[in-house]
């Protein structure tokens, strides 16, 4: 997902734990199998920090982007219940940007760094932001279904071992919670509504299932590097679990609609306990997140504008001789 | 560009080339924000905002921190002014919970007060209503 | 209290223009979300805009529920441009920031005042609503006031765009004030002490506050109050917002969204 897809191994082949003080570093492990967190001034491995500040950054890129697809459709939402919904959802989603760049600076990137990285495309943020939002219905399918996806993951990352991260995450899934209702309500009036309603939320949800299968991104190699990251709870859980665990919840939810999930493989498999269904093209997952799909450029040329149509505000206000304090926590 | 965002036909979008990075600080700098439900309550560290100013620090905490929860009171506190403890002196936090003499807890002392009484014997006011209820409610 | 029927019309083009003002004010503001200058801005411009909003819903309940007209759905998003009774102030389209500030600085104080005047109407729904929102408005000035004094005195740059920004606006920001066919009505049924009376106060409230930011006002011969708004006379730039904020409602407007 957000971090999970993008985690990347060391370029240089080299032992992730090379250089690292055994006895710190068997202290630090150990806090971590106690349950306990590992707070900002604390020292950790070169690999967990750069590891950490790559998913939370990508997670916090993917909220401020992912505010875009929907808020296409803010000033087009029909009647007043709609419209503040959504403009109350997508607010919420900058919201999040904020409080993980914030849990990201404690372990010493700079949000100028992280925003320039988003902007460049040398940060990566999820896939699924890259494919547009073409009627009102897809708004309704992404948020139920891509914050589905994304409760699943940020629930399981909850638990994990960063102390900032874990307590942004909280404050997150809180508010997650009024995202999947009003998006679950969204389509339920859709798909009950009238004919016309119906049919745009069906080719939405046509639209959108292949992006959704994207979402927890590649089914993991067994490797030593996913095995230390899951050892320093880094990683939760493999991207397949999560994938499982999504298609668990909430395909029947939509089977209960009478709508048709577009892969005609999908079924659960009652003796393995496991979902089966068509295996998602990795090469276009691939292509579309180094930049070849549909919205990319317009996704980081709107940030671009946003941060230029900002630029004067930000420096009339600089205050001369300031120097860069990292956050507490 | 051609948009399926009607706010994004309307603008021109900058290209990439046109691009200048930000610039260190140009974020401004970050306050730790605390915040208060209630009167009465504590006011607790629910995270930070990056703001120019102590006023502009206020609102966009009010936004970021009051916005989706009750709110009586918020403080900023520029991060730089926040004077920690040490991660590596937790160490001397250690023994605290082990002080028990301080907890109300350690203090028992039910045993010495019945031997006593048994010695000495002495009628526990309590034990004797204890009985008298217990013989009022077979009746 | 029962009212006439034209003691009826009187307060609806008080509320409708009251309404109208602030569903398309919000709508405006609301186009800067996810595209802000900065972030923690951005959540805080998302939220005056949900607020105004808001502020028109309820104005549109008590225009159905008290005085007859349609639901509040059927009074935003498909009524005609013509119907509209809002200033040319809240139609322009979001242009720079500077704009979008001083816009919202110059309506956020009349807003203000006008609730407060109106917590005393004798029109009690009326004035319920005026007390209930007065401290979203008193947030919404308080962010303004803010960014004006600031950034007017900041540096040339900000100065000169807030500066234009309010040269801009002024005019537009005038036609706020364009008395009714009903003033004297409404200030007999006290219902509302008039136009007029804002517009001092307003006047009074802002003219230090522009001095703070060492922004000037040109001379009161030199103002042209851009009216029509009220009447149903609008800028260019309303029909294609009205045609994009009903554009689904109007797929089929009997339909449950």
């Amino acid at each position: 997902m957000y971090g999970n897809a993008l985690i990347e191994k060391n370029k240089n082949g080299k032992n992730i734990l090379e250089g690292e003080d055994p006895v710190k570093l068997a202290e630090f492990e150990t806090r971590i199998d106690r349950g306990e967190k590992i707070e900002p001034k604390d020292w950790m491995p070169k690999e967990y920090r750069r590891q950490l500040i790559r998913m939370i950054e990508q997670h916090a890129h993917s909220e401020i982007i992912g505010a875009l697809p929907e808020g296409t459709w803010i000033t087009r939402a029909p009647g007043f219940r709609r419209k503040l919904g959504l403009m109350a959802k997508v607010q919420d989603e900058i919201g999040h940007g904020q409080l993980l760049y914030s849990a990201a600076e404690t372990l010493g990137k700079s949000r100028e760094e992280m925003l320039n990285d988003l902007i460049t495309g040398k940060s990566k943020y999820s896939n699924v932001f890259n494919y547009p939002a073409v009627t009102w219905a897809d708004t309704a399918i992404i948020a139920w279904l891509i914050d589905a996806g994304a409760i699943i993951n940020q629930v399981a990352n909850s638990k994990g071992s960063y102390g900032p991260y874990c307590r942004a995450l909280d404050r997150i899934c809180a508010e997650e919670s009024f995202h999947l209702k009003y998006g679950h309500d969204n389509v339920v009036y859709l798909a009950t509504g009238t004919p016309q309603q119906r049919e745009m939320v069906q080719e939405a949800l046509n639209r959108w299932w292949k992006p959704i299968m994207h979402f927890h991104g590649p089914p993991d190699k067994a490797s030593q590097h996913t095995e230390i990251l899951m050892r320093w709870k880094v990683k939760m859980a493999t991207n397949d679990d999560m994938r499982q665990k999504f298609l668990d919840e909430y395909v029947p939810k939509v089977w209960d609609l009478g709508l048709i999930i577009p892969d005609p493989k999908l079924h659960k498999n009652e003796t393995a306990g496991k979902w089966e269904y068509t295996e998602p093209d990795w090469e276009e997952f691939k292509r579309v997140i180094n930049g070849d799909g549909p919205c990319n450029k317009e996704r980081l040329g709107v940030r671009r504008m946003a941060q230029e149509k900002g630029r004067w505000v930000r420096e009339a206000l600089l205050k001369p001789n300031l120097k860069y304090s990292i956050p507490l926590a | 560009m051609n948009s399926f965002d009607p706010r994004i036909n309307r603008v021109k979008l900058p290209a990439l080339e046109e691009f200048k990075p930000l610039e260190p600080l140009q974020e401004w700098e970050t306050y730790e924000v605390f915040h208060q439900k209630k009167r009465g309550d504590q006011h607790i560290h629910v995270g930070i905002v990056h703001a120019p100013d102590n006023d502009t620090a206020l609102m966009f905490a009010k936004e970021s921190f009051g916005r989706r929860r009750q709110t009586a009171n918020l403080w900023v506190v520029k991060s730089r002014d926040v004077v920690p403890t040490d991660y590596d002196d937790q160490d001397i936090f250690e023994t605290t919970p082990e002080k028990t003499y301080r907890e109300a807890s350690d203090y028992y002392c039910m045993d010495r007060i019945r031997k006593y009484q048994q010695e000495h014997g002495i009628v526990d006011r309590k034990e004797l209503r204890r009985k008298e209820k217990e013989k009022a409610s077979k009746k | 209290m029962s009212y006439t029927g034209q003691q009826k019309n009187t307060i609806k083009d008080l509320l409708f223009k009251m309404a109208d003002d602030q569903l398309i004010l919000g709508h405006r503001n609301s186009e800067w979300t996810g595209i802000g200058p900065f972030i923690e801005e951005d959540i805080a411009f998302s939220s005056i805009a949900q607020d105004k909003i808001g502020q028109s819903l309820a104005l549109y309940n008590i225009l159905h529920e008290q005085l007859g007209e349609a639901d509040p759905d059927t009074l935003g998003f498909a009524r005609s441009e013509k119907e509209f009774k809002c200033c040319h102030l809240v139609e322009y389209p979001i242009g720079e920031y500077e704009f979008s500030l001083m816009r919202n600085f110059l309506f956020a104080h009349a807003d203000y005042l006008r609730f407060e005047m109106l917590a005393d109407s004798s029109f009690e729904p009326l004035a319920k609503v005026a007390k209930k929102f007065r401290g979203e408005i008193k947030y919404h000035v308080m962010h303004s006031d803010n960014w004006i004094k600031k950034l007017g005195t900041a540096n040339d740059e900000s100065h000169s765009r807030m500066q234009s920004a309010l040269n801009e606006t002024f005019n537009l920001a005038l036609g706020i004030f364009e008395p009714s066919e009903f003033e004297n009505e409404l200030i007999e049924m006290k219902i509302f002490a008039g136009e007029e009376s804002l517009k001092s106060k307003w006047l009074e409230t802002i003219k230090p506050i522009l001095e703070e930011a060492s922004l000037k006002l040109s001379d009161e011969k030199d103002w042209k109050p851009s009216f029509g708004g009220r009447k149903g006379s609008h800028t260019e730039y309303l029909q294609p917002l009205l045609n994009e904020m009903g554009e689904v409602f109007r797929i089929d407007a009997k339909a449950e969204w």
